[in-house]
């Protein structure tokens, strides 16, 4: 058999030039990512591409702030993708609550339901902060250090915990069964 | 001794093929990106992307359907790259039937299909049911030029066509095949998947059609695939209507095999560069939009063309 370790550095020099984003576009970050994709800022220098689908995405992106009707579908989504995988956070909203520290159904800390791997501080990030995220990840994948996916499956106890306290038990399958019935359906007849 | 030489040839061309066939596709993305005022990214960037599609962790499965139909797609492409002449190095060129490799070329759809609709994702299924549409609306146009080729030629060999263009001129110059030529070239903007007709993946519509639920290694291959589909199809374009390339001014026959692969790259990039222009100039068309157009205008300047030739 091939050793595949030997093509790690190949593998991970692809990985950093070719991050395919799947954007989360619910918070008021939406709508910095127009300018990144079209011709003003350009992302697709880089070779990151904007990709509706979860299953080959590489960096998920979490636009502004989060609320538990968001999460779960945040959850679900990050848990469809492949590994690996990469988590970026947009403004203040993720990091700590921003404007809506004290609001009753807004998320206050992104990082104890998923793995964050970068945040951009700012309310909201301009497209300058955003690609400067966006070096910093493609950083991180370089040195190795963007090991949010690893992370997540290390401590999966502590991450489910939170996200139990807060949705109460048993919150993935009705929800799962409500928005990917196709999925829950196959499960069932194995 | 034989078998070992055609093993190799084989090999040699899927090599160039897929290495072409990349290329191509960064061609696509850079002059859209240029067309856009974009800076674009690097060509190589489908090579890196199939690479990272290759080294991810797929640990879904949607059963023997959704495994096989990616396998399938390829292999009717490497099937229909084979037949089609390709200077001195082809083959299976003296087998390359019209019919069998227009066959050949749309097969790799229903491959897809199966792997997408087995895997029961809503969005696929709709991609499924838009690429069967699609592929029904092209056959019409497809056949009448087909048939006008066969019969200003007399022929439906691929082969014996590019060699008759050798001494009668390009097919384009005849009115009857200038006809025909215009019709296909409409239905290979379908057949690439390009914009007035990329109803089948309709990004940011259905969320990529039939390709939502394939990730890592089942999308590195259809990108593998892809690649090949491309330059098989702009082969067969320029092998049947822009004169194809048979060289034999140098003594060498490495130097003749290389030169005529340099000239039938340059009308393979000339053929990609009109779809790429009209890809990046309209808005996409709706089903019945696409089918009505097809059964309509193409059709006719088809039609036209196999009742000229057959005159």
């Amino acid at each position: 058999m091939v050793d595949w370790r030997l093509f790690e550095p190949l593998f991970e020099f692809a990985r950093r030039k070719s991050l395919w984003i799947v954007a989360f576009c619910t918070g008021c970050g939406g709508i910095e990512m127009p300018p990144l994709m079209t011709s003003r800022y350009d992302l697709e220098r880089f070779g990151m591409m904007p990709n509706p689908a979860p299953r080959m995405a590489d960096l998920f992106l979490i636009t502004g702030y989060v609320t538990p009707k968001t999460l779960k579908r945040i959850i679900i989504t990050y848990e469809l993708q492949p590994d690996p995988k990469y988590v970026m956070a947009h403004g203040s909203c993720p990091l700590n609550g921003g404007v809506y520290w004290d609001a009753y159904n807004a998320i206050k800390h992104l990082d104890k339901y998923i793995p964050v791997d970068v945040i951009i501080a700012g309310c909201m990030p301009r497209p300058e902060a955003v690609m400067d995220g966006i070096n910093k990840i493609m950083e991180m994948i370089e040195k190795g250090t963007a090991d949010g996916w690893k992370r997540y499956k290390e401590n999966y106890e502590y991450y489910r915990k939170n996200q139990d306290e807060l949705f109460g038990e048993g919150w993935r399958e009705k929800e799962a069964r409500r928005w990917i019935p196709w999925l829950m359906d196959r499960k069932k007849e194995e | 001794m034989m078998v070992i030489e055609t093993a190799l040839k084989a090999l040699l061309i899927l090599l160039y093929a897929t290495f072409v066939g990349f290329m191509f596709m960064g061609i696509i993305r850079i002059v859209t990106a240029r067309i856009h005022r974009r800076v674009g990214p690097p060509i190589y960037q489908p090579i890196l992307d199939t690479i990272k599609l290759l080294s991810k962790k797929s640990s879904i499965t949607h059963g023997l359907i959704y495994d096989f139909g990616i396998i399938y797609a390829l292999g009717a492409t490497i099937l229909a790259l084979m037949f089609i002449p390709l200077g001195g190095v082809s083959i299976l060129r003296a087998y390359g039937d019209l019919i069998l490799i227009t066959f050949l070329l749309e097969i790799p759809m229903l491959g897809i299909m199966f792997a997408a609709m087995s895997s029961g994702n809503p969005w696929a299924g709709l991609g499924a049911q838009r690429a069967l549409l699609t592929l029904l609306a092209i056959q019409v146009p497809l056949g009448f030029a087909i048939v006008a080729l066969g019969e200003f030629y007399g022929t439906f060999s691929t082969y014996q066509i590019v060699m008759a263009q050798q001494s009668m001129g390009w097919s384009i110059t005849s009115l009857p095949l200038l006809l025909a030529a215009v019709a296909y070239d409409l239905v290979l903007q379908a057949m690439f998947g390009k914009e007035p007709f990329d109803i089948m993946i309709a990004p940011g519509e259905i969320s990529l059609g039939p390709m939502v639920e394939f990730g890592g290694k089942h999308m590195g291959i259809l990108q593998i695939q892809h690649a090949i589909a491309l330059f098989a199809e702009t082969l067969f374009f320029s092998n049947i209507f822009l004169g194809g390339a048979v060289i034999t001014a140098f003594a060498s026959p490495i130097i003749n095999t290389l030169a005529t692969l340099v000239v039938l790259l340059i009308k393979q990039t000339a053929v990609l560069m009109v779809a790429i222009f009209i890809g990046a100039i309209f808005p996409r068309f709706t089903i019945d939009q696409a089918a009505r157009f097809y059964w309509k205008w193409p059709t006719i300047i088809a039609a036209a063309g196999a009742i000229l030739a057959a005159l």
